[in-house]
């Protein structure tokens, strides 16, 4: 009789291979999905030497996952998440410091070409000193606008700090509570594989936003940790990311009832790398064409004061520099007229000893934090210099890190993903044990027709 | 290596991605002839170029003021030689004046040449531009330079009363042209006009009478010294108009250059951009043909 239940066994165990391999095609393009297989294993027979064996046993359901390869495909995530939020930005600062008709240079330009044409025909030519007062405030403006796109670029940052926060804190939870589901179905022995794949899929798109440590525990749950070593999920347990503050943002990890401060700038993927940009690149930049601003205004004042105006009288600051306004840092001064700029040194109205002393300010030296005395015609030509550098980096490290992720994906490919090809063989093949099985079962039932008949 | 189904398509989609944003950068840097989209695509080009843009304003503003410079250095040109002009006519009237035969109406008669003459220097020195600046002023711009007072005894009614300062231009990296001009002098030479005038107004008045002479000669010799004093400044004004005209021609050539290391440096080379973009269309090209192909290779279809 083994004939018949050995039979009976390969038919059920066709069953399951051809189950998950109808598993298998049917996530063909689920994005995380792992691969299962149905493991068969000979059994032996009872007792005796003349015995095959009692047929085969689907003794588990294969998951083809390399653990390794998960761990690098997260590690790929984080840094690629640290360089992809930051690019759009860098590019946008570059772009616009970089264009000619809005760069800081382009301005300073202006306004001392218009200094030095009063100079060229007429220290009074009132056409040529309203030329100045326009270049003054277009000069403002070009800082302005760069300052607020700074500002612009902060909010969004911090907004999108927020976003991520939220949107890891659900991912967090969501690990936590596929963590304690899988140990249930592990306990249980059902097949957590759909389960797992989830939690990984939850683990990935928090790895992209945060850089981790993921452990693996016996009970197939997966502990998750910032690199700085705070938990955020301890088997079913889940910690909770906030961020408060308006302009200066804190971040804060509550886990069992503890909380604890994070400096996120260190934190890795996007979070880390918005909060580094914002640290090491927006600010400085933001406070050193606040410094430029400060100090033109500082120098051409200063230097205005010493002057006398056509009327004798000694010359009025002509900029107005607003530390910390938003949209109005540079400002020419209200009411300002063309009659209060001081071009001469003696008070006679044709004389231009003023006028080039206040045209060589563009030759003198400013104090830039971070890069030092430079030349105030040098100053932004060394900004944007040192923010394309910052960039190129950037892009360099992005594109290094696309491929590593690419890489990463294809080698979790290559041992989790579905091929289809090997699946339809798989369906040929299996369909063809089971047909096999089939006709084992009518040999069986001939030779028990036959027994039958003689018995008969 | 085992490649699944998921990961063929990866690698389409990469590739696709790949060639496309490479087509999409070629065809930007075409569009507008730079090799430098942003300055990070080369930081050390970049501030390069910025460098040179920066020198090349300051060139522009330096060569617009040369020019500038010149226009009103012609124009007080021709206004001194002008009063040269004038000048060398008066001066024939008085060596005419001088000559013993004249009657006292023959002399009576030059006093309206005489004062022509004299209020029309004055005019020409009180010059003033569009705007009602005064140029042969020295820097006090806002004043005539020739002041009249009709209350002071005939030889000092004239005075000059602009300064004699420079007013300097920039027209290169530390280079100062002066710009403006003054006629200091001019009124030593209208007071005596107008004592040869006063002179030689009075009803008989002999050119024998030595008193006369004296006036004439005196006259003369202020004439000449005025003469010199003007065309003095006109050679100056030539002068400087040919170092203006040298300081420009360097200015030009410095511009030449760094224009033509802005294009060095920043411009595409179009052959080979034109030779990459072929190179990634046909690749794209032939991974469409690829994808249309394998795409459709699939057991399934043999089942």
């Amino acid at each position: 009789m083994s004939i018949l239940n050995n039979a009976l066994s390969g038919a059920i165990a066709s069953q399951a291979a051809l189950a998950s391999s109808s598993q298998n095609i049917a996530n063909l393009q689920t994005k995380g999905y792992t691969r299962q297989a149905a493991l068969l294993n000979a059994v032996a027979p009872a007792s005796g030497s003349n015995q095959a064996g009692n047929g085969v046993i689907v003794s588990s359901l294969l998951r083809f996952s390399d653990n390794y390869k998960t761990q690098q495909l997260w590690r790929t995530a984080s840094d690629l998440g640290a360089h992809s939020q930051t690019q759009p930005y860098l590019t946008q600062l570059e772009t616009v410091m970089g264009n000619d008709d809005a760069n800081l240079s382009g301005g300073i330009d202006k306004f001392f070409a218009a200094l030095n044409a009063v100079a060229g025909v007429d220290p009074t030519s009132t056409p040529l000193r309203q030329q100045v007062v326009t270049a003054a405030g277009l000069l403002s403006q070009r800082f302005n606008s760069l300052n607020n796109v700074y500002n612009a670029q902060l909010q969004s940052v911090r907004q999108q700090r927020v976003a991520i926060v939220d949107s890891a804190n659900s991912s967090i939870a969501a690990i936590a509570t596929l963590n304690a589901r899988i140990a249930n179905a592990n306990a249980t022995g059902s097949n957590a594989s759909s389960l797992i794949d989830q939690r990984d899929q939850a683990i990935d798109s928090l790895s992209s936003q945060m850089a981790l440590e993921v452990s693996d525990q016996p009970d197939g749950t997966r502990n998750v940790s910032l690199k700085s070593g705070q938990s955020l999920v301890l088997g079913g347990v889940a910690g909770k990311l906030a961020v408060s503050g308006g302009a200066a943002q804190t971040f804060s990890l509550t886990f069992a009832g503890t909380t604890f401060d994070l400096d996120v700038t260190g934190a890795g993927g996007q979070l880390g790398g918005l909060s580094s940009y914002e640290k090491n690149t927006l600010l400085p930049m933001q406070a050193n064409v606040a410094e430029m601003a400060k100090q033109i205004a500082d120098k051409v004042n200063a230097q205005l004061a010493l002057g006398k105006t056509m009327a004798n009288n000694p010359g009025k600051p002509l900029f107005v520099y607003t530390p910390g306004s938003t949209s109005n840092m540079l400002q020419v001064a209200s009411g300002y007229q063309t009659d209060d700029l001081a071009f001469s040194a003696d008070g006679t109205p044709g004389d231009t000893g003023n006028l080039q002393k206040l045209v060589d300010i563009k030759n003198q030296p400013i104090t830039i934090t971070g890069l030092g005395s430079v030349l105030l015609s040098d100053a932004d030509t060394q900004l944007v210099g040192k923010l394309a550098v910052d960039s190129q980096q950037n892009k360099g490290a992005l594109d290094t890190y696309t491929t590593m992720r690419q890489q990463a994906e294809a080698d979790w490919q290559s041992t989790s993903g579905v091929n289809q090809d090997e699946e339809a063989v798989n369906l040929v093949e299996y369909q063809n044990m089971y047909q096999a099985n089939m006709k084992v079962m009518s040999v069986a039932n001939a030779l028990f027709d036959a027994t039958l008949a003689m018995m008969g | 290596m085992r490649i699944a189904t998921a990961q063929y398509q990866a690698m389409m989609n990469a590739s696709l991605a790949k060639n496309q944003t490479r087509i999409t950068e070629l065809t930007e840097q075409m569009a507008n002839g730079n090799r430098i989209q942003v300055p990070s695509d080369d930081p050390v080009d970049s501030v390069r170029i910025s460098r040179l843009k920066r020198e090349e304003a300051a060139i522009d503003q330096y060569r617009d003021n040369i020019a500038a410079v010149k226009q009103r250095m012609t124009k007080n040109e021709g206004y001194l030689t002008n009063m040269v002009n004038d000048m060398g006519s008066g001066r024939d009237l008085l060596v005419w004046a001088s000559d013993g035969s004249n009657a006292p109406d023959d002399l009576n008669a030059m006093v309206t040449s005489l004062n022509a003459l004299r209020d029309s220097l004055m005019y020409t020195a009180n010059s003033v531009d569009q705007e009602g600046r005064t140029i042969f002023s020295g820097t006090v711009t806002n004043t005539k330079p020739i002041a009249y007072n009709a209350t002071a005894p005939v030889g000092s009614r004239y005075s000059y009363v602009g300064n004699t300062n420079d007013q300097t231009v920039v027209v290169g990296n530390g280079i100062t042209q002066v710009a403006n001009q003054n006629v200091k002098g001019l009124e030593k030479l209208l007071n005596q006009l107008d004592q040869t005038i006063a002179t030689l107004s009075a009803p008989g008045v002999s050119p024998n009478d030595p008193a006369v002479r004296t006036v004439l000669s005196n006259n003369l010799d202020g004439f000449d010294s005025a003469m010199d004093l003007l065309s003095g400044k006109i050679a100056v004004l030539g002068g400087q108009q040919n170092i203006l005209n040298t300081i420009d021609a360097n200015h030009e050539n410095v511009s030449l250059s760094n224009k033509m290391a802005i294009t060095n440096i920043g411009q595409l080379d179009v052959g080979a951009a034109a030779i990459e973009l072929n190179g990634y269309s046909t690749a794209l090209q032939a991974s469409y043909k690829a994808y249309s192909k394998i795409g459709n290779l699939s057991l399934f279809a043999a089942l």
